[in-house]
């Protein structure tokens, strides 16, 4: 087994080496993508650093992403349920001001504000409120044609109290133990200076208009003997509030292999095909942390509806957008029919990126068009040359007939 | 000619030459029912059945692993990787035996045990395959599979023989296509009822796992028992009809070389870097079929199964038109151009579209079937006669190599790089093969070569050179290899050359060559 594995090995370096020398080639031709964004980070922003540190389980979390000409506010918090809130401003000073008494106590419309007001071009919040478990006995996995009664009490992700959460890098982690003691629900937060992919699959393409989540579950004890989980997502937002679920068709799974779908949930003004901000996915999910292609498991979505209680299960929600905003939810449940259930593994993780403006298109590498364009281009100009060959030699040929036999 | 007319008359159906043969083979008096009578066409139509699922199991047997993709991989816990190394260990024995399986049979076994020998091979490779997922051992599968390789080939090229040795005369053609439609029957039964045995079997044991997979690969080797008893029993019938028709043993008369490879020319290198390009782009698609129609195409699993066996079922018709076509017209390289082509296109609908792959997938089908009709024969108009043997043995050893190796880097690259990557490396692979033949086109045509005649020319210079042919062999020692180049035209063509050489000349033990079309590649 070992060693059946070292010529694949072999070929991924060599394919690497290839991939390293064309991107250098395409760097040299065409030029990265320039645009950049320069990102700060900040723990509790506005908090005394002389008074007491806040009560356990709530950190704020400020990522800016300064642009040429806007500000990128990137807001997670562990108050309730976490939460990711993302405002775009058109200015370069804009800046976060939070009323911490009013803040932690979860009454307050407007403790938490991006100033100037004005500024603010678009809001959304994504919070993770529920992690669903159901018995799935005749294996289905689509939890909507499912009795109510196959399903468990769902474990509400505002009750668990959060910790881990720091602003040592633009990446932070969030985690929580919705079971015993070692199992673990975790959030990690990215945020990124400019065009990239994450090095782990999916190896979502992001840019510098979009930060990353990953959302894995590790090692909880399933309650039923077939259980699978499905995750909800309630979205929030100004004027412009997330609302349909769009799913493209890519033929390029290169970076995703076998993923050949991408889902994005955008929020667009009526009447119009602009997007001005998006939660993107790809409909996979990992069973191992090692995340390859043996342990993918297909997930889908549930169409999004109106949901309340958004305010109620998350402090920066109701600090940001005040008691009753509307909100839409959608569930992203885990595995398919046939697929191994999460007890095969205790694992699932599930990434997503969610920006502003329109969402990141996959495009072909550099060395899938290399090697179709060496593949195709030298029997072409093969023909070319022997055509060539073959005419000269013809339009000498009527001189001599040939060699002839010596005797 | 006497002696050519009393050889046939083994063949004939008339009843009155097989009744004195009877009659002096078994005595006065006890006569016997057609269907036990040797001689009588009843009863070769008995051992035709016998022969045709001699092979039936080993080609049931041999895409198992791809149509049982999804459960082989879920259930023994693997990568792509680890799942192609099924099929490149089914092709690392045949590096060597494609040189071997014709020696073993005239020198070392013999045609009737040689046939149980491969049967046995291919029955217990199937067995330990099948035990090693039932133990969840998969190093086990992969060692059932090299055992199955070592059968797999060289029983085709036994079941050849056979048919050569009961049938040598006017229904041959019809029995080698028999054999072909018998193996593509094999393949395709298979892709489509694995799964659905799998799904039997799963419910019966209660749940799907290991064990699962080895009873179904076990109920799979029921075939391969099958085509044992099936060997045993022509043994028997070849026996007895040795005993009673004081026949030989039949032979493959296969002559390998080696020394012969630094002589051959740089056309025929250039054919098998279009065999290896070509072919490497085909069977280890098809053993990654399934999964990438479901991922890609959203098909369900019985659909993928299905559209994975169309290559399979057009070549059955396909083959024969085709290869009346390309010998009636000649023109051997434009057609290989153009099956390459094709299939190049093909590769990059799969690749880059999301078009209905049913399009795809026909056309691969047929120029597949356009490129072995083409491509093989045009073996015997590069090399003289006497090395045919072992050019066509080196041919189908380093494209067992190629498939090995490929099926392997396959694998790697579904793994790290996904599919587009995998049909865009495919894509390459044929783009090599494309390249080969434009080279081949262009060497051909500098060098005056043949190889790109219609069959009119080909015939009028085959004429021409008969006429004068003394004439030239004083002043030309290569004329006797030239004029072997303007002879054959198609696989059936080269087996019908052998044949009335059979019939009319030679004893039968020098049946030049015949085997080395028998292979698995060829047939397939």
């Amino acid at each position: 087994m070992a060693a059946s594995r070292i010529p694949g090995r072999r070929l991924s370096v060599f394919l690497c080496l290839l991939q390293l020398a064309c991107s250098c080639c395409g760097a040299l031709l065409g030029g990265a993508d320039t645009h950049r964004r320069k990102l700060s980070a900040e723990l509790n922003p506005g908090w005394n650093s002389s008074d007491p540190p806040p009560p356990p389980g709530v950190a704020l979390l400020h990522v800016r992403a300064l642009g040429d000409n806007d500000t990128l506010h990137f807001l997670f918090c562990s108050q309730g349920a976490p939460t990711l809130l993302l405002v775009h401003t058109n200015t370069t000073n804009s800046t976060v001001k939070v009323d911490w008494p009013g803040f932690l106590a979860r009454n307050t419309t407007g403790s938490l504000q991006v100033e100037p007001q004005s500024s603010v071009l678009y809001s959304s919040a994504l919070l993770f409120s529920r992690l669903w478990e159901y018995d799935d006995v005749n294996d289905t996995a689509d939890p909507q044609a499912l009795p109510p009664s196959s399903f468990l009490p769902p474990l509400e992700l505002q009750n668990f109290s959060w910790t881990g959460l720091d602003a040592a890098a633009p990446t932070a982690q969030l985690c929580a133990s919705p079971g015993l003691a070692n199992s673990s629900l975790c959030l990690q937060f990215s945020v990124f200076e400019s065009e990239g992919r994450d090095p782990m699959w999916p190896r979502l393409l992001h840019n510098d208009n979009s930060s990353q989540l990953r959302v894995w579950l590790d090692k909880l004890t399933p309650r039923a003997n077939h259980s699978r989980f499905s995750l909800e997502l309630q979205a929030v937002g100004g004027a412009y509030p997330l609302d349909r679920v769009e799913v493209l068709r890519s033929i390029d799974d290169e970076y995703t292999p076998s993923i050949f779908k991408v889902s994005q949930w955008v929020a667009s003004p009526a009447n119009s095909s602009e997007v001005l901000g998006f939660v993107q996915w790809k409909p996979v999910a990992y069973r191992q942390a090692d995340a390859v292609l043996e342990v993918a498991t297909p997930c889908r979505h549930s169409t999004p509806g109106p949901v309340g209680g958004a305010a109620a299960a998350s402090g920066l929600v109701r600090a940001f957008y005040g008691p009753e905003p509307p909100a839409r939810g959608l569930n992203i449940s885990f595995g398919m029919a046939g697929a191994p259930l999460y007890n095969t593994t205790r694992f699932l993780s599930w990434t997503l990126l969610v920006g502003v403006g329109s969402p990141p298109v996959d495009s072909f590498s550099l060395l899938v068009l290399v090697i179709m364009a060496v593949g195709l281009g030298t029997p072409m100009i093969l023909l070319l040359v022997g055509g060539v060959c073959v005419l000269t030699r013809k339009r000498a040929g009527p001189q001599g007939l040939g060699y002839e036999p010596i005797n | 000619m006497a002696d050519v007319e009393e050889r046939q008359g083994l063949l004939d159906d008339e009843d009155d030459v097989s009744f004195s043969g009877r009659r002096s083979a078994t005595g006065p008096g006890r006569p016997m029912w057609a269907i036990c009578d040797p001689s009588h066409l009843l009863h070769r139509i008995v051992v035709l059945m016998f022969m045709c699922f001699l092979g039936f199991g080993s080609y049931f047997c041999y895409d198992n692993p791809a149509s049982l993709q999804t459960q082989v991989i879920q259930d023994m816990k693997l990568n792509t990787a680890d799942f192609m190394q099924l099929y490149a260990w089914y092709s690392w024995p045949n590096v060597i035996l494609c040189f071997l399986g014709g020696f073993l049979i005239d020198r070392v076994f013999g045609i009737r045990f040689g046939t149980i020998f491969f049967s046995l091979f291919v029955c217990v490779g199937q067995i330990i395959f099948a035990l090693g997922a039932f133990v969840n051992r998969f190093w086990l599968m992969e060692v059932g599979r090299f055992v199955f390789g070592i059968g797999g080939e060289s029983l085709a090229v036994a079941q050849n023989t056979y048919a050569v040795n009961w049938f040598k005369g006017k229904e041959l053609n019809l029995v080698f296509g028999l054999q072909l439609s018998m193996a593509r029957l094999g393949s395709t039964v298979n892709m489509n009822i694995m799964g659905w045995v799998y799904n039997q079997v799963a419910s019966l044991v209660g749940s799907s796992g290991y064990i699962t997979l080895g009873a179904s690969l076990m109920i799979a080797g029921l075939t391969c028992l099958f085509s044992l008893i099936c060997a045993l029993v022509l043994a028997f019938l070849d026996k007895r009809a040795e005993k009673i028709l004081n026949k030989e043993q039949g032979r493959t008369g296969e002559v390998i070389k080696l020394t012969d490879v630094k002589d051959f020319p740089f056309p025929l290198w250039l054919i098998f870097i279009i065999c290896v390009g070509y072919y490497v782009a085909i069977f280890p698609f098809i053993g990654l079929g399934q999964v990438f129609f479901i991922e890609k195409f959203n098909f369900s699993p019985a659909e993928a199964r299905a559209i994975n066996s169309i290559v399979y079922i057009i070549s059955a018709p396909a083959s024969p038109v085709l290869g009346f076509m390309v010998d009636k017209t000649g023109k051997n390289v434009i057609w290989v151009i153009c099956a390459v082509v094709t299939t190049l296109a093909a590769h990059m609908m799969l690749a880059f579209t999301f078009w209905n792959p049913w399009i795809a997938m026909s056309l691969l089908g047929v120029s597949y079937s356009l490129l072995a009709c083409a491509l093989w024969p045009m073996v015997a108009f590069v090399v003289p006669e006497h090395q045919l043997g072992t050019a066509y043995g080196f041919m189908q050893s380093i494209q067992n190599l190629g498939l090995a190796l490929i099926a392997m880097a396959a694998g790697a690259i579904l793994d790290s790089r996904g599919y587009l990557f995998l049909e865009v490396f495919f894509s390459a692979c044929v783009c090599i093969a494309l390249i080969a033949v434009v080279m081949l086109y262009f060497v051909d045509y500098l060098r005056g070569g043949d190889l790109n005649l219609s069959a009119a020319a080909r015939a009028k210079l085959q004429k021409e050179n008969t006429s004068d042919s003394e004439n030239k062999r004083r002043t030309n020692k290569l004329t006797e290899g030239e004029l072997a180049r303007l002879k054959p035209m198609s696989a059936f063509g080269l087996r019908n050359r052998y044949l009335s050489r059979l019939g009319a000349q030679l004893p039968d033990h020098c049946s030049t060559h015949l085997s080395s079309l028998a292979h698995r590649s060829v047939l397939k």
